[in-house]
């Protein structure tokens, strides 16, 4: 399980991003963050695994507080976060197979990591995650022939060859058609059911983020306003999630971004 | 084109074309400054370029003589064909041993000087330490390492790869800057470590610009390592070339010379191409 | 690519076998030319921080270097202006190679052809060549070094200028011909305004590398502050040498940032 407590993030000095989050995520359930551009999801999710150093608050992955961690500790913590992003971020003159062997990388030494060795077993596990996400075909292929919806899929079984406790997705499909959309996030509920993952997802498309999430967290501007079952997502929580920051701060974000 | 623009300035305000007075940005009158510079330090160093009382007529017919004699009569002199070709053979070792030396060296400095792998302050002062090494003259490196070491090849390996090596850092790093952060942070996101994402991640993505700039790094070694030759006596072709046209004047000898120094040229330029297409097609 | 590999595991076999080919065969070209060379790997190595320290401790200027600095610095001038000067010229002359030269603006292709040539034959004949075949037709004068970088220059400049104008849009030469532009209406109002802050920044290029060279023509022709370098480092003053390789140094450096500079405002 996964439980944020008392999160807080100051970009600068004074630019307060994310203010006193408190949140929840479970095994075995799709929880969606939505919120409206520049309220801090991304900054969220990428706290966890502390790509972004947050400043106070708790992180507990299975009661262990990631935020307490050294640096090799850390590492090992990070090995078992999956994350994919909304480009994909695969090494593109690679094949799909190695990209998602890199899923093992964290788990080596630094020499067996540097020269990529990698065990017979890892490679067939490589090759059989490729397949359960529909691309078997497509193993010994370079990953910038894929279309965007086959890189994403081979971003999530180099996330899944990890062995990973949780998934983190920064806007997974904001850049596919719907088909792909449709087949990235049916695969995404499926694993968290079938492989009792913590599935957390930034989303834009709120019909997507209600057709698959178990649970929701709205945020708006670094305010939790919402989080519940995705049953209880009506009307007027939309409004609180999607209201209009005042004008002049509205001015601020669109510019920053 | 430098007399055009300089020309284009003055008659300008003549000219009532609209068009062109709009054509007149800032950069383009940057442009027309820099080459008006330009034009009149070349006018002023071709008055005050000290001529020792050159004859122009007889320099340039006894020129036309040589490169006559060089082009279309050349032989081996008073040295061998194994001689000459045994020396050609140092000066290409030569190229190639301080290139690979030089790409080495310089992979790992540059993993060091790449913004997006390490802090500012470090990246900027190798990144400082290599353009000063590199602003010396490859020359002058290998005739101040022959002092230390002595006249010769090891001497010469080190000083061409010394300034190799600058050059690639600052050509390796810049490709290194060029692969996206993103990528990176995937991999530290799943807590791979420093050298692991180098090897695994920055190094396949770059190879295609790390062969071509130590490419055209090998074909200036080359031209480095006859110049060594010719002017700190490591034994390789530039050492008989420059004792060929300095000390016997024997100009048919500088003209055989000349001719393997284009074949190795031609031969090179066409391996090169040969491996790029090679290695871009397989992947 | 679409191999088809029967295992992962076949796969990385022929993954690293290549690799482990493409190792092998840099370890034989190393080796040879270690050989071909007779080039003591260790020693060598071994030697270059004591060599270091030997640098700073003898190459440091002295307060009696100082007295130098007159001559210096008017032969580093000197130098500079011989590197900007023939770097000019031939660019002038190359540039008018690279109008007849290039694909899309050359009158016939016969004379394509004999352009290209030539310039590739400029550009490979080495410029120790060049400098001791200038020498002996006119002796030792500044007018010599001027002449061996004029050519290598011209070379080197003829082909990017070409490549330049080659990667120029045809179809905008193709609009002005079909307003009924003439040749010379085209080449001079459609390609050169086109490409003049590209050939620009070739030009720059060029006098830095130039001004790198024209060191090494100065040894060889007696010219310039390479001579100078020279003269001193045959007398073991050390301190005068090094001096002028901190003063070439720096006019080096000053030149790349200010050409880094021109470049940036004119692009
Ligand atoms: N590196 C940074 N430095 C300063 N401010 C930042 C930085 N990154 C994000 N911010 C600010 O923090 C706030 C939250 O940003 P965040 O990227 O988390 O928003 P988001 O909800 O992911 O938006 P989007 O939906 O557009 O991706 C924004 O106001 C943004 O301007
Ligand atoms: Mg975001």
């Amino acid at each position: 399980m996964l439980k944020v407590i008392h999160l807080n993030k100051t970009y600068g000095q004074t630019k307060r991003s994310l203010k006193d989050v408190n949140f929840t995520a479970q095994p075995g359930e799709v929880t969606a963050i939505i919120g409206p551009s520049g309220a801090g999801k991304t900054t969220i999710l990428r706290s966890i695994n502390q790509l972004i150093r947050d400043d106070s608050g708790q992180i507990l992955l299975d009661d262990q507080d990631i935020r307490q961690s050294n640096k090799a500790g850390l590492r090992k913590i990070r090995h078992h976060i999956g994350m994919i992003f909304q480009n994909y971020n695969l090494i593109s003159p690679l094949t799909a197979l190695e990209n998602v062997l890199h899923g093992r990388l964290g788990a080596k030494s630094t020499l067996a990591g540097v020269f990529g060795m990698y065990s017979a077993a890892e490679k067939s596990e490589a090759l059989r995650l490729l397949q359960e996400v529909g691309l078997g075909d497509y193993a010994y292929q370079r990953c910038d022939q894929l279309s965007g919806g086959q890189q994403q899929r081979v971003g999530i079984a180099r996330a899944l060859m990890q062995h990973p406790k949780m998934i983190l997705c920064d806007e997974p499909i904001a850049s596919l058609d719907p088909k792909s959309t449709k087949i990235v996030m049916d695969i995404l509920r499926q694993l968290a059911q079938e492989k009792q993952l913590i599935i957390l997802i930034n989303l834009h498309q709120i019909d997507i983020a209600l057709d698959y999430a178990d649970h929701i967290v709205g945020i708006n501007s670094g305010e939790i306003v919402f989080e519940g079952p995705s049953t209880d997502v009506n009307d007027q929580v939309l409004q609180q999630i999607y209201r209009q920051a005042e004008q002049p701060e509205q001015a601020v974000t669109a510019n920053e971004h | 084109m430098i007399e055009n623009s300089s020309s284009n300035t003055k008659s300008l305000p003549t000219l009532p074309a609209t068009k062109r007075v709009t054509l007149l940005t800032k950069p383009r009158l940057i442009l027309r400054g820099v080459l008006l510079a330009l034009a009149l330090i070349t006018i002023y160093s071709l008055i005050t370029l000290d001529r020792a009382g050159l004859k122009f007529g007889e320099a340039f017919q006894s020129l036309g003589v040589n490169l006559k004699a060089m082009f279309l009569q050349p032989t081996v002199g008073q040295d061998t064909w194994a001689l000459l070709l045994r020396a050609l053979a140092t000066s290409v070792g030569l190229a190639m041993l301080t290139t690979l030396l030089g790409a080495l060296f310089a992979f790992f400095i540059a993993v060091f000087s790449a913004r997006n792998l390490v802090p500012g302050w470090l990246a900027t002062s190798i990144k400082a330490v290599m353009a000063f090494i590199r602003s010396i003259p490859t020359i002058l490196w290998v005739l101040i390492y022959s002092v230390v070491m002595g006249l010769g090849a090891n001497a010469a390996v080190v000083g061409l790869t010394f300034h190799s090596i600058a050059y690639l850092v600052k050509a390796y790093s810049e490709s290194i800057e060029e692969t996206s952060t993103d990528t990176i942070e995937a991999l530290k996101a799943s807590g791979v470590g420093f050298w692991p994402i180098i090897f695994q991640a920055i190094l396949p993505s770059i190879i295609p610009a790390l062969l071509s700039w130590t490419f055209i790094r090998f074909e200036i070694n080359f031209a480095n390592a006859i110049a060594v030759g010719a002017a700190a006596g490591a034994d390789d072709i530039g050492y008989y070339l420059f004792m060929a046209s300095g000390f016997y004047f024997n100009f048919h000898e500088v003209g055989l010379i000349v001719y393997l120094l284009l074949g190795v040229a031609i031969v090179l330029e066409i391996v090169s191409m040969k491996l790029r297409g090679h290695y871009l097609q397989k992947n | 690519m679409n191999t088809k590999f029967k295992s992962p595991q076949q796969f990385f076999r022929q993954r690293r076998l290549r690799l482990g080919l493409v190792f092998a065969a840099l370890l034989i070209i190393y080796l040879v030319s270690v050989i071909v060379v007779n080039f003591q790997t260790l020693t060598s190595l071994a030697q270059v921080p004591a060599g270091l320290v030997w640098l700073f401790k003898n190459f440091v200027p002295t307060q009696q270097s100082i007295s130098y600095l007159g001559p210096i610095l008017y032969q580093l001038w000197r130098t500079l202006i011989v590197a900007v000067s023939s770097t000019i010229c031939a660019s002038l002359i190359g540039l008018i190679l690279a109008i007849l030269g290039a694909k899309t603006t050359s009158p016939t292709p016969a004379l394509r052809w004999i352009i290209r040539f030539s310039a590739s034959l400029l550009r490979n004949i080495p410029v120790v060549a060049w400098a001791m075949i200038l020498l002996f037709s006119f002796k030792q004068s500044d007018f010599t070094g001027f002449l061996a970088l004029f050519f290598m220059t011209l070379g080197y400049l003829t082909r990017a200028f070409t490549e330049t104008i080659e990667d120029l849009d045809r179809e905008k030469l193709q609009a002005l011909q079909a307003v009924g532009a003439n040749y010379f209406q085209c080449v001079f109002c459609g390609v050169l305004p086109e490409v003049a802050s590209t050939l620009t920044s070739w030009v720059l290029y060029m006098i830095e590398n130039n001004l790198r060279d024209a060191t090494l023509v100065g040894i060889l022709t007696g010219t310039g502050v390479g001579f100078l370098f020279n003269h001193y480092f045959k007398q073991f003053r050390y301190d005068a040498a090094g001096l002028i390789v901190l003063l070439i140094a720096v006019l080096v450096i000053l030149l790349e940032l200010t050409s880094t500079q021109i470049r940036r405002a004119i692009a």
